[in-house]
Parts: C-alpha cells; structure tokens; sequence
C-alpha cells in the first residue's frame, strides 16, 4: 500500500497550492508571489480562472482533498486489503491528469502566459496519476 | 500494530509538509491584513477637487496629448513602463509629437501599491518624478511582496538620488499622499475599470498598446489635427462653399 502513502503525501502537497491560489482568488493573501511577470494573476483572475463560476483554484482543491481523504481512508486497517481505494485513487489521478493537461493547454494556446503555482500543481497531478495507477496495476498482477 | 507501526514515517511526513505549507501560506495571508503596514487613506483628508491632474513629461505645445492611469504594483503597467515607454519617450515625447501625463492610479486590491505611489509623490515634490517612476516600474520585483515595502523603497529612492531627509519626512507625514488622492478620484471620475488606461486625446483605450501601434495612433492623429485648419477653413471660403 505505498502507492496510497505517498498519492497522500503529493494530494497534500497539491491541496496546499490549491488552497494559496484560493486564497489568492478570494483576496485573502494580496499578490501571488509570482516574479513580476504578471503570468500568475493573468491566468488566475482572466476569463479562464473560474469554470462555471468556480475558481478553477477552488476545483483543484476540492478534487486534491478528495483524493487526499480516499487515500488515508485506504491506509486505515478496516481498508488497507480492499481494492476500492485504489481503483478509486486511479480514477481521480488519470481524471485529475487530463483536467490539468486541458488547463495547461489553456495557459500555453490560450492566454499564452505561465503560472508557475499552475505547473507545479500540474507535476504534483501527474506524480499521483502515475503512483495511483503503478498501484492498480501491481495489484491486479 | 505493525501496521500503525510501518505508518509512523509517513504520518510524520505528512504532518511536516502541512506544518510547513500552512506555515507558509498563513505568512502570506497574514501580510495582507496590515497590521505592520501602515494605513494610507483618505478619511482624515479633506474633499478633493477632481478633475485633469497627474505629472507631465513633454511639451504643452505637443500636438497630441496621452494620459495614462497606472498603478504601480500592475504587472502589465510595469511590462509597459518597463518595455515600451523608453521608446515613447525617445520617438514621441523628446521629439514635441506628444505630451504625456502619469495619473496615479493605486488598485483597491493591491497592498503595496500605495508606499509606492507615496515614494513617487514625493519624488515629485523633489523634481524627480520620472527617474522615481522608471526606477520603481524596474525594481517592482523587490518590494512587491517586501515584509517592509516603504524600506524597499527607501532603498530606491536612495538610488535615484533624492534629498533622503525630505523623503523621509514626506513619506513619514504622508504629506504627498494628497497628490495621490486627488489623481485617484480624477481617475474614478473617468471610470476606469482596470490599468493600465490611456486617454489619447480624450479617446478612452483599455489595452495596453506596443510603442509601434502608439506610434502609429500619434501620427495618425497629428495627420487628423494638421488637415483640421485647412477643413474648418474651408467652409468660410465662399467659393469652396458653393462647390
């Protein structure tokens, strides 16, 4: 069950980013510290920082909590031997991959600036995808 | 137990990201609030008169005349102070083609922006608006986010070369801060809904323009202003009148 240990450790390293960039969104931490190139605040508050009227940040840190909580749900004894957290764990982490993958597409096409809290949330996301689903496939081997 | 055993490793790491990150996190957050930043506001000032204010650089006799609204923490203020107004004032404002006026336009959201609209206010008091206004626009980086942005500052306005006993004794009284004020409701009263805005002879643009596409508008424009005589004349000429 390492898998699940260390997709607990990234999910809370991303539902620390997450939240800085929440907070950033709601006003609650002043600028980002970001350079002064503007990217960060330019991909955050432009038309693409929300999703149906939900920060994207906001999103993020719903889906790192979710997966942060199926993985310590799946380190408790009563689970530790059931494959429920672990296909769970893939689902989220390839769902997770290809949302950001649609998110950095934007960054880079679209507003053509880079939010460097954006990308290291993006190495984070891929770091579990490929944790959770190295865990699917050594369990089912 | 050997398993809550086997854990522990983990449950220290995690517990030492979430210390550290929300150690982090709750740093930022609480420099916002303001507790070691001095409060800048206009409650203990009296009304304000609002109209055409700012710093001037350039002729009056210019042909065209460009106000911009800036705000000294916008990054994209910076990128233009930074990156296209060394060319407008070396093809445009040295050369009589335009005059330029800087209207201090402080975000509502930005915390550190007030210090340095005060350091350039009084730099104006001083005569060095300008080289105070490129030299914050270059530096943005070291006191945006400074735990002490006014000692950044300081340190700026060192650089640039002002009489440090005046600055000190204007940013300490605030005494510039009026200057500020007063450009800010000007600002208000054209209704801006961002920065950087440009009022090109009056005409309100929202983008941030290349020098090229300012260039561009400015010639276009002294075009419009140099054929203007010759067509309001025209009309009282009889013969071209009746044609």
């Amino acid at each position: 069950m390492r898998h699940r240990q260390v997709v607990a450790l990234l999910a809370l390293v991303g539902v620390l980013l997450s939240l800085y960039l929440t907070l950033f969104k709601l006003g609650l931490v002043g600028s980002l510290q970001c350079g002064t190139s503007g990217d960060c605040e330019r991909v955050q508050l432009g038309p693409y920082g929300a999703l149906f009227g939900i920060p994207v940040a906001a999103i993020g840190l719903a889906g790192y909590l979710a997966i942060l909580a199926t993985a310590m749900v799946g380190l408790q004894p009563a689970w530790i031997e059931r494959p429920g957290p672990t296909r769970l764990l893939a689902v989220f982490g390839v769902g997770g991959v290809l949302f950001t993958a649609y998110l950095t597409y934007l960054e880079v096409f679209r507003i053509h600036a880079i939010c460097r809290w954006c990308m290291g949330s993006a190495a984070v996301i891929l770091l579990i995808g490929v944790a959770a689903v190295t865990g699917l496939v050594n369990r089912r081997a | 137990m050997a398993a809550a055993g086997s854990l522990k490793p983990f449950y220290i790491a995690l517990g030492a990201i979430a210390v550290v990150g929300g150690a982090l996190i709750a740093r930022q957050a609480m420099g916002r609030g303001g507790d070691r930043l001095p409060s800048l506001s206009a409650a203990a000032l009296p009304p304000l008169p609002v109209g055409p204010r700012g710093v001037v650089l350039g002729s009056d006799s210019a042909p065209v005349h460009i106000t911009e609204f800036a705000d000294f923490e916008c990054p994209w203020c910076a990128r233009f102070a930074v990156l296209t107004f060394p060319d407008i004032r070396r093809d445009l404002i040295e050369t009589g083609k335009v005059q330029w006026r800087f209207v201090h336009f402080p975000l509502d959201g930005h915390q550190y922006s007030p210090y340095a609209h005060l350091a350039a206010a009084c730099a104006n008091d001083q005569g060095k608006f300008w080289p105070m206004f490129d030299a914050i626009y270059n530096s943005q980086g070291d006191w945006v986010g400074a735990s002490h942005p006014d000692r950044a500052l300081r340190d700026v306005a060192q650089r640039v070369g002002l009489d440090m006993p005046r600055y000190d004794d204007c940013v300490k009284n605030q005494t510039a801060w009026p200057q500020v004020l007063a450009d800010k409701a000007y600002g208000d009263s054209v209704g801006l809904s961002g920065t950087p805005t440009f009022l090109i002879d009056g005409h309100k643009v929202e983008a941030t323009p290349t020098a090229d596409q300012l260039t561009a508008i400015v010639d276009s424009l002294i075009r419009v202003h140099a054929a203007a005589p010759t067509a309001a004349a025209t009309p009282a000429h009889p013969a071209a009148g009746r044609r």
